[in-house]
């Protein structure tokens, strides 16, 4: 009895053990990418992923440091380079969970990023799709707050273009608000639950 | 009390225990210290980057044997299987990732448009719009060095070879007839429409093992894999009229379009000097299925289309001209399917089908014509490292010719063939390091109706000589049957021959590309007869030979200059041969010493416009002038044409286009036609053979119709 009791304690100990460098890596990695280290921040989203084998959180990440990155960057290299790494984070994620509006929602991102870097070559070609997964996005949670909210700011984007009023959009962002409040908490760690604190600079274009 | 005692006491055990330290430090192959690579032991979660030394250490509580992995973007993943307990000090020389960004290009004799290709000197965009292009997919290629100015034509005449030595695929299956059916002097387009495209290999020379049957040239057209959206779309020009649809459903999708021309209206009001008597009209219907598979992507076309007209051609030995009318029809399947084996083996299949059905008569005599060709391809590419790919392939042409041709004064003439042709190849792709990579190839062919068997070989060389620039080497040999006009009454011939030699000096920068061609080809067997043109009674041989060299440059730049982007190219040409029937070697009539192009396209937002120019120049081409004793020394004046084209964007989704070629209405002339025999005073007459008409303009209204609102038909113009 001692020892079947011994080896269960052990057991739970292990498992225990297991989730708990789980939660400490990712609390690191995010630690890193707020202190603006983000390759390490990738690099350890991307060693957390691998261990972890069936989760697409730390994939999810780890693509989008990687996209956040080339937004900051200049040398063309580097953003093809670091866009094609996301896309295979995002491929590796989307095995683990499919139909997922949030990396539907990355994956526009990512063609965002592809647009913003090269619009004479990428533009033609990414627009279409940026909108599609956004749409798709909304149609798998369409009270997503981050769909909504990213998807007015690529309109606006595009009504600013045709020389139209982007504050018909507005309504949008409104909605993105309410949808950030009634937002619940999702029981998964770490779940995406970004951009409320992105809505007040996507708002300027409605003063 | 005794038990969490004992698991705390195995806990610091088990800790105490296992604390191998692993370090090492990373390099790329020339010894500098790579920065914030990945390394970690695989399954755990023990690992860190390196520092800005290349060093890296860290502990794992691991033990035994365990797989090290180290990863960073643009290098190959490494891994190292070995006892935890040993991995120290380890010195790591990271790979270059040779399919990054920044690696060396086989490039040698390619043009590349798309999204994908690295050496890409176009966009698809580009292609359509154009100025002078006017909506003909291959009509923008015509601004790329390589090419010569036939406009009369409206085919690709590439680097002193004629219209028939280029071969044009779609999704690597051979297209038997890509150009619409026409006759002399008035330009040909292609067939497909261009919204079906994502990218295009030009390659004006020394192309791969995969491609024969083709002296000069070949164009690869690769179809989209996926439609972005449904949609529906609307053109209406002051042409003809055409609607498209697309449906997207699971892993499949449809695309259906239908186009119908009609130059009747247009030429009530713009004078021709063609006199028609039943104007150009066309219809013509594609669809598209594809259907995505877990492991591969199955491509099916059908094209089906329908040309008519009729008219009088001035003729300077006829008086009244010469009644010519034209009936086509053309059917054109193709099915592709490209996959994944697995263990590295990727498989690329397909075939596909035509039929072409000519009625022609000309004065007052019927002729029909009926062809059916098919091609299948089978390649198998394994890949065995990054570094290392080899290709292999078979391939099968079946052909069935038959024509009757029929006049109230004589018999029947009928004649059939059949022309069936099998090939295999072989090609190595080999990268030496990012900077260095070959490619060596082998096709033999064996055709069953000239009973011939020739072996080809081919290769190419790439060295990056900085991080910008490049230089490229290739050598071909290549083999093509005599044409249908001559194989219809001699099947004793054998293949002509080119071979190629070419040099490429390739610079890109930050949307600035320029490219240096030169090329040296040789012609031989070339076929040869003693008539004007291939008759029954000819007499044929292989005697003909000849060679074309040249330059070819290109530049571009997309970034000087905001929202304006232009491109020149040029190319100089020196090209004789000795052909058909000619008397000796001489250059021909399609090629022209300097060809230049100047393309411009300017964004001006305000407007929701783009304004596109072309300008192009061909200095005088060579004619035969029987008046003079040398064959073949008069020169036309210069070609010159200034196009302009205007797409306003209406609103995301409707487009007005203008378009308006020779802007300048220069008088050029392509070549003379002189008279059989000599006037009264002993000289041969002559008449000038100029465009159909100066000037074309096209005013077209574009609508799309979709759910997302974004797609419009920008690129299809």
């Amino acid at each position: 009895m001692k020892i079947i009791v011994t080896v269960l304690t052990l057991f739970i100990a292990v498992t225990m053990n297991a989730q708990t460098s789980y939660k400490n890596g990712m609390t690191k990695a995010f630690e890193l990418w707020e202190n603006k280290k983000n390759d390490d921040a990738i690099n350890l989203f991307e060693r957390i992923a691998k261990a972890e084998k069936e989760n697409w959180l730390p994939y999810y990440y780890a693509a989008q440091v990687h996209i956040v990155t080339t937004f900051m960057i200049k040398d063309a290299q580097e953003i093809e380079s670091r866009l094609t790494k996301a896309q295979d984070f995002l491929n590796e994620a989307k095995t683990f969970s499919k139909e997922n509006a949030e990396i539907l929602i990355m994956e526009a991102m990512l063609y965002t990023a592809y647009v913003v870097y090269n619009p004479s070559v990428y533009g033609a070609t990414h627009s279409a799709k940026v909108e599609a997964l956004y749409q798709q996005a909304k149609t798998l949670e369409p009270e997503n707050p981050r769909a909504t909210l990213y998807h007015a700011e690529w309109k606006m984007g595009g009504a600013k273009f045709w020389g139209k009023d982007p504050k018909a959009f507005c309504p949008e962002i409104e909605k993105a608000i309410l949808y950030f409040e009634k937002e619940s908490k999702n029981d998964t760690p770490f779940y995406p639950k970004w951009g409320a604190d992105q809505v007040k600079r996507i708002q300027q274009s409605c003063k | 009390m005794r038990l969490p005692l004992t698991i705390t006491f195995l806990l610091i055990v088990s800790s105490i225990n296992a604390q191998n330290t692993i370090t090492g430090t990373i390099t790329d192959p020339s010894g500098t210290p790579i920065q914030g690579a990945n390394v970690y032991l695989d399954g755990t979660y023990d690992g860190s980057s390196s520092d800005e030394k290349g060093v890296f250490s860290f502990t794992s509580a691991e033990e035994g044997p365990q797989t090290l992995i180290i990863s960073f973007l643009s290098f190959e993943t490494y891994s190292l299987l070995g006892e935890v307990s040993e991995m120290k000090n380890l010195n790591v020389v990271l790979k270059e990732d040779i399919n990054s960004l920044g690696s060396v290009i086989l490039n040698a004799g390619t043009l590349s448009t798309g999204d994908n290709s690295k050496a890409s000197v176009l966009t698809p965009l580009d292609i359509v719009t154009t100025a002078g292009a006017d909506g003909d997919y291959i009509g923008a290629l015509k601004t790329l060095p390589g090419t010569s100015n036939v406009s009369e034509d409206g085919r690709l005449f590439v680097r002193g070879g004629d219209a028939n030595e280029t071969n044009i695929y779609i999704d690597g299956q051979r297209v038997f007839q890509p150009f619409t059916a026409t006759t002399n002097n008035i330009p040909a387009r292609g067939r497909f429409s261009s919204f079906l495209f994502k990218g295009t290999n030009f390659s004006t020379g020394g192309y791969s093992a995969e491609y024969g049957d083709a002296l000069s040239s070949v164009l690869l057209l690769n179809t989209i894999d996926e439609p972005n959206q449904e949609k529906t779309e609307f053109q209406f020009i002051n042409v003809g009229i055409g609607a498209g649809n697309t449906q997207k459903w699971k892993k499949n999708s449809l695309s259906v379009n239908a186009f119908y021309v009609n130059l009747k209206p247009y030429q009530n009001i713009v004078e021709q000097r063609v006199n028609w008597i039943k104007p150009f009209q066309s219809l013509s219907g594609e669809a598209v299925y594809r259907h995505k598979f877990d492991n591969g992507l199955l491509k099916v076309y059908g094209g089906l289309s329908y040309t008519d007209f009729e008219l009088i051609q001035e003729d300077i030995n006829v008086a009244d001209g010469v009644r010519f009318g034209l009936k086509n029809r053309n059917l054109y399947l193709n099915a592709t399917y490209r996959g994944s084996l697995g263990n590295d083996w990727d498989i690329t299949t397909g075939s596909s089908f035509a039929n072409d059905h000519d009625n022609i008569n000309v004065i007052n005599t019927n002729i029909l014509d009926d062809e059916n060709n098919f091609h299948f391809k089978l390649k198998l590419r394994k890949r065995f490292s990054n570094r290392f790919k080899l290709n292999l392939g078979v391939e099968q042409f079946l052909n069935t010719f038959s024509e009757k041709a029929q006049n109230p004064d004589s018999d029947a003439f009928e004649t059939s063939y059949d022309n069936n042709s099998s090939a295999i190849f072989s090609e190595a792709n080999i990268f030496f390091s990012k900077k260095f990579a070959m490619q060596v190839g082998i096709r033999g062919t064996y055709n069953s109706l000239l009973d011939y068997t020739k072996i080809s070989p081919r290769t190419s060389l790439a060295y990056k000589t900085s991080s910008k620039s490049q230089i490229s080497l290739a050598y071909g040999d290549f083999y093509q049957s005599p044409l249908q006009e001559v194989l219809k009454y001699n099947t004793t011939l054998e293949p002509e021959k080119s071979s190629h030699y070419i040099i490429n000096y390739l610079y890109q920068d930050k949307g600035k590309t320029l490219r240096a061609e030169g090329y040296y080809k040789s012609y031989n067997k070339l076929v040869k007869f003693d008539t004007d043109f291939p008759e029954f009674a000819s007499l044929y041989t292989n005697n003909g030979d000849g060679y074309a060299t040249g330059l070819d440059l290109f530049w571009r730049d997309s970034k000087s200059i905001k929202n304006f982007d232009y491109w020149v190219s040029y190319s100089y040409l020196n090209t004789k041969r000795d052909y058909r029937n000619y008397p000796d070697k001489a250059t021909p009539n399609f090629a022209a010493e300097h060809n230049l192009s100047l393309v411009t396209k300017y964004w001006i937002n305000d407007w929701k416009s783009l304004l596109s120019t072309t300008y192009n120049f061909g200095s005088g081409r060579p004619y035969n002038d029987p008046n003079e004793s040398v064959f073949q020394n008069q020169k036309t004046r210069t070609f010159n044409a200034l196009n302009f084209s205007w797409a306003y964007l209406i609103s995301p989704q409707k487009i007005l286009y203008f378009s308006v070629s020779n802007v300048l209405g220069f008088d050029n002339v392509f070549n003379y036609q002189y008279s059989d025999t000599p006037n009264v005073n002993g000289e041969f007459a002559r008449r000038a053979i100029r465009p159909t008409a100066d000037r074309f303009f096209i005013l077209g209204f574009f609508w799309t119709i979709s759910d997302n609102k974004t797609d419009n038909q920008l690129d299809n113009l």
